[in-house]
């Protein structure tokens, strides 16, 4: 089994090159990955300095890991899964009633949008930040599991079976995650889509 | 094809919004979009949904996240074994066992003061001060009594005979 995920799974292959001792291999994972487990864990925390310092944890963890890795699942399921862990541990700590009271106060934490073929005017801007930041509520208000299996499945473009795996439950209770998910954003979000 | 919505299977739906779904597939399900207004408008609800989510963009990674990353690795691989044991149960023991520990000490320092014996002894103290000025007094009254009934009459005449 495990040779044959190797083998399959290029990231995998790298992985078990670090365990040999092979620090540019790990350097090759992070840079590969170091984007979309920040992004990932930023959707869910919806803080930048936070998210950064989880993702952090999650390459040491793998670091860390290096001399008992054995390669029984894909790599990126098994970094989402640490990703995911330490991502939920925090908002369960944090309660997220403080993230919320900021969602609603201040704007949000990152630059604002720039598009290509014009500079955006000020009401473009205002409209833009409007419309992420009824996302950004939107999707904070989803159960944690429903949180991350739908942004596994927009932004990750992960299939069921490998979410699943990341969540540690079946293929069907995925499909019921995110049933739910979509069913609670088509309530709060579809409006945004028909203006 | 089956209804989605009426075979609670809306995966479908969900990979049609998606876009991921082959040319085959998305001519089948618009085929019966067509007959089901329920899907249909289900459908467009859930593009819109999916639209909207592209708006959420993430900022820039920091450019001195590798930079820290390796500081931290460095820092780790210096650590002595016993440190790297016992790692696993550091932040238990900041964010769980320290607080409960510093409560526990509080509180059994309220105890303690609260039950001290200073605070009760000069209480008791003076209870016994008290109680032996009254048998002092008592056995000076006494005495003033005595000293009363021998100089009675009575009394004299019979010292005298003796």
């Amino acid at each position: 089994m495990g040779v044959v995920a190797a083998a399959l799974d290029y990231d995998a292959e790298l992985m078990l090159r670090v365990k040999d001792g092979d620090g540019a291999s790990f350097a090759l994972l992070l840079e590969k990955h170091r984007a979309p487990v920040i992004h990932f864990v930023y959707r869910l925390v919806q803080e930048q300095a936070v998210a950064e310092e989880l993702a952090q944890e999650v390459f040491l963890r793998v670091y860390r890991s290096r001399s008992s890795y054995e390669p029984t699942a894909k790599f990126t399921t098994w970094l989402f899964r640490i990703a995911t862990h330490l991502a939920l541990n925090w908002l369960r700590d944090e309660k997220h009633e403080r993230m919320q009271e900021r969602l609603d106060d201040g704007p949000p934490d990152f630059p604002a949008r720039e598009v290509s073929d014009r500079r955006p005017s000020v009401e473009d801007q205002l409209m833009y930040q409007a419309r992420l930041a009824e996302v950004r509520r939107a999707v904070a208000g989803l159960p944690e599991k429903q949180r991350a299996a739908v942004l596994m499945h927009k932004y990750e473009e992960m299939d069921y079976v490998q979410i699943a795996k990341v969540l540690g439950c079946s293929e069907s209770a995925v499909k019921s995650l995110l049933f739910r998910a979509y069913e609670t954003l088509r309530a709060r979000l579809a409006h945004m889509g028909r203006i | 094809m089956n209804c989605p919505m009426e075979s609670h299977d809306p995966e479908m739906l969900v990979a049609y919004a998606a876009g991921q779904l082959d040319q085959e597939a998305v001519a089948a399900f618009e085929e019966h979009l067509s007959g089901c207004p329920e899907c249909s408008a289900t459908a467009a609800d859930q593009m819109a949904v999916w639209q909207a989510l592209d708006v959420w963009e993430t900022p820039s990674v920091s450019p001195d996240f590798n930079r820290r990353l390796y500081h931290r690795i460095e820092t780790e691989m210096r650590l002595s074994w016993w440190e790297r044991l016992t790692r696993p149960f550091h932040p238990l023991v900041l964010r769980r066992i320290l607080p409960l520990t510093a409560t526990a000490a509080l509180l059994l320092m309220a105890g303690l003061i609260l039950e001290r014996p200073a605070a009760v002894a000069p209480a008791t103290k003076g209870a016994e001060a008290v109680r032996a000025e009254q048998v002092e007094r008592t056995l000076e009254d006494l005495e003033l009594l005595r000293q009363f009934s021998a100089a009675r009459p009575g009394n004299n005449e019979h010292r005298d005979a003796m």
